[in-house]
Order: structure tokens, then sequence, then C-alpha cells
């Protein structure tokens, strides 16, 4: 087993929050207010509620097998080889995951900030650090990330008020958008948003157990439902929902809209600095858990050799989509509105098995 | 077919990854790790059956330890070779010893005198040339053996006594029975003194060499505050820091490192306050440096240090006695070689490097401000010109439109890309300042300035660069100079020209992942077990001297990261006169 050390609970908190919130930088945002026009800033908060159940019944799971990771309860409860099989999809589900928010991210750099330069210089070079970061480890991910979550808040947090003269608030009407039927089925089926909560799961030694994982899972979740929804609310106030949902990247319009002065405007470089931060540290966690799953399953000590295949193959992904379109419309859909069939139907279906069949782990003492 | 073969598993070799041959890692455990194993037990008895993973490698060292050492080396096989390390009770072995380990005749700067006492008795004493003071050999050592009666060969048994506590008048005297330990004290410039019969030689102390006097510091110099700087001589610089700390759990150990130069080494802490972990660390260190010479703190620093690839520092070098002794309060602990007007402090943190001597002397407003100004000065020396290319080069549409038309106009004639203005700019800089440097005295300066201004002027007139590079170019040397730490903007200075890559190659985009991986590898530096950026990650509580200083009299713990034994340094009420009635 790869040795992944130990942090506390305000450094696993910051890791899931920039996981969970590094969309916003994305074309999440777009594809929310296209599907629920202004009800978009609650629908991801309905989202949000149904990720906190799913949560709920992934918590009720790791209490029944205290002081197992999610990994290890597949083995207690299906056995060695089905659980073989369980970890390697999610394996491969992270490197997906990975693969796909880089492609994105590349996608929206190129068309924003370096068009002259070919996608895939800008996402061989992403990996670079990747490797670099998932070569540490987890404890060094999690750092990084701990001292990056300030400046990727305090960026994001500034980029708002500073819009705050290009917001109308009457944008934000009709409160109903689509309808309410629309809303809350988008919004149940985008709870796959915010599916990243389960890698808490998988991580949960790390993180000295169960009293963290619930602490740690619930207010990042919380959070992460705000911090969107408000972000939301300011991308649509400010540009309207037929606008706003014709934007790569709503935040950073914002960004450009910012005018102060002649000298204090179009504050992009902030925002290009916390969205490479955010993007990199989501990217490494998930590469670094497609990678650790692999070597798991496959009882692999060091993790270190299968960077450069994985890193090749993460490569190889991010070129399946043959155009920007298809990024957003099959595999960012997937990512953001299907992958809960994986991500919370995989844990619970054990949780069921584990109920059938009467499976508990180890006894918990607080 | 041999040959093929090994092209063939050298081009292998290239593409394949290699486990790299790292040695284990120190890791500082907690004070309260105890507390945390039982807490840990309740996880379950599965667990608590399995090894732990930290448990494993120390397994397998253990394992190794089987393994043939590596072959001796030739100073070693030599020292082997001496029949038996002990002193003979013959004069002639003796003799015949010292003169074949110091390689008498031919080595003019030994001397060793033969000489007979009581008649009949023969005795000899040896000393380096030089390094022993001929007044004490003279008149304390030599004056007084002669005027003494007493000695004849026919009292051999009682000899030893009379001679260490009556005889010889020097203020130290060891009776040593190893030859090696007697090499030693020789070298250090004592006195070895043997008297036939004897099992045993005489050590006095009669250290006399030409030292400097302690002066004011050169690198560390301060406004307020005292004005010492630690010199050569590893004795004053103890006693200098003696001076400060006047505890009695201040302990001093001695190491000798180099097999052919026997450098003395001297390791300072508080005994009550620092961290056992730690001390053992630094003893393991400095006790298996095998090598010939040692002549500076700068070597030692290379041979302890936890990560020599990296080119930040990870262990602070200082030339102020008030400095070393407030980490030595702290917990950490200060090594100090002879012949070197450095302390080594270990553990240290990247805050400890950004400090100045002076902060402890002025208020904490002032401190504050001016560790905000160095911080900013870090960031400037190892971003700003990447900064600048990277927006000039790949972001125009940020720059605001005024100031671009500024840019435009001021680079309109240079027919050079920004790069090349910067890197231009920049190897002229260092250029200046390694050549101001090596000029002799207050012309180095002088010509430093002087060489900036003129090249500048005129690289600007000639339209090679832009006088907005100018700016940029003197901006980031000046912040390079506001690093207190000298091994530290040498890194800075490194860094930059990464940076300026980076910025130039991919613009903001280039220049946040460089940002990112130079971030993750500064939390993966360790100084002796402790993370070199323990003041942001991993999260611990919160000093209260790490960049804002907070008033002394509110600093009641010492630094969470170090784990000392004693974690307060004053009660939460240190000022008690604010909690008395003045009018009582």
């Amino acid at each position: 087993m790869i040795k992944e050390g130990h942090f506390g609970s305000a450094e696993a908190f910051c890791l899931m929050l920039v996981m969970l919130t590094t969309r916003v930088f994305y074309s999440s945002p777009l594809a929310l207010i296209k599907d629920l026009g202004t009800a978009a800033w609650y629908g991801t908060l309905l989202s949000c509620a149904v990720s906190l159940i799913f949560f709920g019944l992934l918590y009720l799971l790791m209490k029944r097998f205290p002081n197992q990771d999610l990994y290890q309860v597949y083995e207690t409860v299906t056995g060695k080889i089905i659980s073989k099989l369980l970890i390697l999809i999610f394996s491969f589900y992270f490197l997906y995951y990975a693969a796909i928010n880089v492609r994105e991210f590349t996608a929206i750099l190129k068309a924003y900030s370096m068009p002259y330069t070919p996608v895939s210089i800008l996402i061989f070079v992403f990996l670079l650090v990747v490797i670099a970061m998932t070569y540490v480890g987890l404890e060094g991910i999690v750092r990084v990330s701990y001292i990056f979550f300030y400046f990727i808040m305090c960026g994001l947090a500034m980029l708002l008020l500073l819009a705050i003269p290009a917001y109308d608030f009457n944008n934000l009407y009709p409160l109903f958008g689509y309808g309410l039927k629309e809303t809350i089925k988008i919004g149940v089926l985008r709870s796959s948003a915010y599916d990243e909560i389960v890698i808490l799961a998988i991580i949960i030694n790390s993180i000295y157990g169960l009293k963290t994982f619930k602490r740690v899972g619930f207010y990042s979740l919380i959070l992460a439902g705000l911090i969107i929804s408000v972000t939301l609310a300011c991308i649509l106030a400010a540009f309207e929902y037929t606008a706003a949902s014709e934007q790569l990247s709503g935040l950073f319009q914002l960004s450009r809209i910012i005018y102060y002065s002649r000298f204090f405007q179009r504050i992009e470089a902030i925002f290009l600095f916390i969205w490479v931060f955010a993007s990199v540290i989501t990217v490494s966690m998930a590469f670094y858990l497609a990678v650790s799953s692999y070597c798991r399953a496959f009882k692999i000590k060091n993790h270190r050799p299968l960077l450069f295949p994985f890193a090749a193959l993460a490569f190889m992904v991010a070129f399946i989509p043959r155009n920007i379109g298809e990024v957003f419309e099959i595999h960012v859909h997937f990512l953001r509105q299907d992958s809960f069939s994986i991500m919370y139907l995989i844990p619970l279906l054990v949780l069921i098995f584990a109920l059938i069949l009467g499976k508990k782990g180890g006894k918990a003492i607080e | 077919m041999k040959k093929k073969q090994n092209t063939f598993s050298k081009i292998m070799a290239l593409i394949t990854y290699k486990k790299t041959n790292r040695p284990q890692t120190f890791v500082l455990p907690e004070m309260d790790e105890g507390q945390n194993d039982n807490g840990q037990k309740d996880s379950g008895e599965k667990q608590a059956n399995k090894p732990k993973p930290e448990e494993q490698p120390q397994a397998g060292e253990k394992k190794k330890r089987k393994f043939p050492r590596k072959p001796l080396s030739a100073s070693q096989v030599k020292s082997n070779r001496t029949d038996s390390d002990e002193v003979k009770n013959n004069i002639d072995s003796n003799l015949q010893v010292m003169k074949e380990q110091f390689d008498v005749p031919k080595n003019k700067d030994l001397i060793l005198r033969e000489f007979t006492l009581g008649g009949n008795r023969r005795a000899f004493l040896v000393y380096l040339d030089g390094m022993a003071d001929k007044f004490i050999i003279n008149n304390f050592i030599l004056r007084p053996l002669f005027n003494e009666e007493s000695l004849d060969s026919t009292q051999s048994g009682k000899s030893a006594n009379i001679l260490l506590e009556n005889i010889v008048e020097t203020n130290d005297a060891k009776k040593l029975i190893s030859i090696k330990k007697v090499i030693t004290e020789i070298l250090k410039g004592n006195t070895a003194l043997y008297l036939d019969g004897l099992d045993y030689i005489l050590t006095c102390e009669s250290m006399g060499y030409d030292k400097r006097a302690v002066e004011a510091p050169k690198t560390e110099a301060i406004v307020k505050g005292p004005q010492e700087a630690f010199s050569e001589n590893l004795r004053t610089n103890v006693s200098l820091i003696r001076r400060i700390i006047r505890n009695k759990d201040l302990v001093t150990e001695f190491f000798e490192i180099g097999e052919k130069s026997n450098t003395t080494c001297a390791v300072i802490y508080l005994q009550d306050v620092i961290n056992p972990a730690i001390l053992t660390e630094v003893r393991r260190r400095l006790t298996t440096i095998k090598t010939d010479f040692l002549v500076s703190a700068g070597m030692l620093e290379q041979f302890i240090e936890d990560n020599p690839l990296s080119i930040i520092p990870t262990i602070l070098s200082t030339e102020r006695p008030d400095r070393t002794a407030s980490h030595i309060f702290e917990g950490r602990v200060a090594i100090i070689m002879d012949g070197t007007p450095f302390s080594l402090i270990v553990p240290v943190t990247l805050n400890a490097m950004m400090h100045s001597p002076e902060d402890a002397s002025l208020k904490w407003q002032y401190t504050t401000g001016l560790r905000l100004i160095r911080f900013c000065a870090f960031a400037i020396a190892t971003l700003l010109p990447a900064f600048y290319i990277a927006l000039t080069t790949f972001h125009r549409e940020m720059i605001p439109t005024d100031f671009l038309i500024a840019i435009a106009k001021a680079k309109e004639n240079v027919p050079f890309p920004t790069i090349v203005e910067v890197l231009l700019m920049e190897l002229g800089f260092e250029l200046i300042r390694e050549a101001g440097v090596r000029i002799p005295g207050i012309i180095g300066n002088t010509l430093g300035i002087i060489g900036a201004l003129i090249l500048g002027e005129a690289a600007v007139a000639a339209n090679i660069v832009s006088p907005i590079l100018i700016i940029v170019v003197a901006a980031t040397g000046l912040s390079n100079f506001a690093i207190p730490n000298y091994s530290l903007a040498f890194g800075v200075r490194i860094s930059r020209f990464y940076f300026i890559i980076a910025g130039a190659t991919l613009g903001f985009y280039g220049l946040a992942l460089a940002l990112m991986a130079y971030i993750l590898m500064l939390v993966n530096l360790k100084s002796f077990g402790i993370p070199f950026m323990s003041i942001l990650a991993p999260k611990n509580k919160r000093s209260r001297d790490a960049i804002i200083r907070w008033p002394v009299w509110m600093q009641e713990s010492r630094p969470d990261f170090l784990n000392p034994l004693e974690r307060d340094r004053q009660p939460e009420i240190s000022r008690g006169w604010s909690q008395q009635d003045p009018n009582k």
C-alpha cells in the first residue's frame, strides 16, 4: 500500500472545497444557466441538498465499517474479485475526470487567453505539473491546496465584490426559470457535480477517521453549494440569463467587465492565476486517485512508476473529444450530470448489499 | 552482441523508471505521539495488529545493517595498522609512535623536546609550533618540571599523581591513554608530556595562536541591538553565546569532523527546551560524516542538509551571537565550527530566513511593517521580470491602454524581443554584482553603482533595452538585496530565471504552473524533520512571530512545529506590573 501520510481536518476541508468549487471557473455556470435559466442559482442548491443526502448514506456505509476506507469496504462486502473491478472502475473514472477537466480547462484557456498556443502544448505542460504533484503524493497535494486555498477564495471573493457595479438583481427574475419541474429534475441530476465528496471516503484513513470525515464532508458540501450559488447569482445579475448562457466562462467575463478607473480595470490576471491554481489541484487529486486506485487494485506498492504511463493515458483521453462542442455537450455533461451513477450509486449498492448480507466491520471507539 | 545488449540496456534505462536511492527521511515525532498511538488503537484490532507503515522501513533498515559495511578508507586502514592505540609504558616506543604519526623529522611544525629529569629520568614533550603558547610551555610546564626534585626513576609509581596535581601549572591537564586522543589534543595546540615508565600521556592546555578579536557584524549589521559578531575561534564563539544565555542547561557538545582536518564542531542547545529527537538527529548526521577535511560552515551545511538538490537553503547561517542565542532559546540547535565566524541553526523554516536580527529590538508595529516589505521584496525579486515578460508578450490586453502606449513607445526602437532584453539586463546586473564583490574595498561598491548607472543609461540610449525594463530590473535587484538571508537571496536569484523562462514560454499560464511547482517544492522541503513551510502548511498552532510580529509580551509560547519540551516561554500575564495598582 502506498504511504499516504496524515493531515488534519482543515487541510481536508480546503482540498474538498477547492475540488468542489473549481467548476465555477469552467463551463458549469454556462450549462446550468442554459438548462435552468434564472433558476440556476438555487438549482445548484438543490443539487447540493441531494448530494448531502447521498453523503449521509455514504456516512452510514463508512460508519458500518469503521477504520476501513471505501475500497476496503468494497473488499469486505463484495469479495476480492468484484471489489477489484469496482476499484478499477473508480480508477478509470478518475483518470477520465482528470483528463476531461484538463481538456475543458485548456479549451476555455485557449478561447480566452492563449489563442495561438496549441491545446496539446497547454495540456502537456499542465500534465507535467500534475505529475510533479502526484509524484510527491497525497500529503504534497493537500499542503499545496491548503496554501492556495486562501488565494483562490480571496481571488474569487474579490472578483465577485469588484463586479458589484455591474449587477442588476432584476435579472434574477422570473424566479422559477423554465419551471419548477425542470429545476427539480436538473437539480437532482446535477448532484453529480458534487460527487467529488466521495473522495473523502477513499482517503478517510489519512484524515483521522469517521468524525473528521463527517464534519469535513458536510461543511465543505454546504459551503461549496453556497459559493457556487452566489457565483451563479452574480453572473446572472451581471449578464442576464440569455447572455450568460452563451459565455464559456461566466467568471472570466465577469473579471473583464470590472472597471473602476483607467488604471483599475480588467483584472483577468487575477482570474487566470486562481483558475490555474484551482485546476491543477483538482486534476492532481483526481490523477493521484486514478493512479493510487490502480495500485490498490493490483497491490502495487509504489505509485511513481505508473505516473508517466497514466499521464500518457490522460493525454490521450483528453483528446477523445474532437472539438470544444463535444467536450461540453458529451463529456463534461457526463461528469456533471450523469457521473452519480458511478460515484454515488456504487457505494449505495454496496451499502444495500452490506445491509442484506448483514456484513459489518470492526467496532468503532470514538 | 554484448555491445548491442549494452546499448539496448542503456536506452531502456533512460526510459524506464528507476527507484531513487534516497536516504530515509527523518520525521520529527510529536511530543504527544504516545497519545495519538492510543487514539489510533481504538481504530480497531485489525489495524492494530498490522505493522505501522512507518515501522516497515525501519525493519528494512535493520536488515540492511547485516550487510558488510563499506570498505575502509585509506586513513582508516593506516590507523588500523598500528598495533595498538594505547600509550606504552616505555618512552622509546611512545617517542617512535609520535614521530611516525607526525612524520618527524620531515615535518618541521612539530616540536619534540626530549630531556632528562631528576638526573636520569627521561621525558619528552610534544607540541605544534605556532599553535601552542611558548610562554606557557616554558614557564608553567618546563620550569616547574625542572625545579621539581622529587622526580627520579625510583618513584615511578607515585610520580603520576605528583605530576598532574602539583607540578604542571597549567589550568587544564588530562591524562590520556589513547594515542589518537593525544594527537587530537596536540593538533588543537595543547602540549603532550610523557615521563618514562608511565602508562599515559599528560596533555596540558597551552593553546596560543593568533586570532581575530570580536568585531562588529559585517553581513548582518543592524542599528539597534548588540554589535558583536562571531570570530574564527570556537572557544570565543561559545563564550559569546554563554554570555547571553547564562543558564546551567546550556550544553555544548564537541565533535571532531574531517579525518585529516580534525575540525572541532560545537553543538549548542538548551537541554530542557530542545526536542531530544532533533538533537539525536543532529548528532547522527554529524557523527556519520566521512570526509577528509572541512574548512567552513558552508561545507558542513552541505553535508548535513536534508535536501541537497533544493536551491532554497534549509539551514540558517548567522554571524550574530544574539541571533543564535534567540534561536537556541526557541528550541533549536546551533552548530559552530572552529575556524568559521558563522553558526548554523537547525531546524529552520522560511519565516526564520526572512527575519532580521533587528526585528526583536524594534517595536512590533515597525517589525511587522518591515517584514511585510521583505515578503513583498521576496515576491518581486522572484516574479517581477517574469510577470513583465508574460504581460508584454502574451497578455497585452490586460494592460491599461495608457500604460500600454507608454510601454510600446519605450520599446519602439528596441530591436530585441522582451525576453532577450530582460536576459541581457539581468545578466548585466549579475555581472556588476559579481564584479563588485571581487573589486577590493570601497572602489567595489562605487564601481558597482557607477557601472549600473552608466550601463543602464547607455543601454537605453543605444536602444538595446527599454527604460521601463531598467526600472523592472532595478526593482528586482533592490528587492533581492532586501532579503535578509544571503543564501536565500542566492536561491531567489536562480529561481528568477526559472520563472522568466516559464513566463516567456507560456505567459501567465506558464507562470502560474511554475509557481505551483515551486510552492510544491517548498512545501516538501524539510529542515531536520520540520516542514520548511511550517508557517503555512501543514497546519499547526499559529506562531506569534512568523510574519506578523506580536508584541514581545504577548509571545507566550515557543514555535509549535519545533515540539519543544517546554512550550511556554512566559505566562499569559508577563507584565506583572500591569495588573497592579500603581497608586497603592
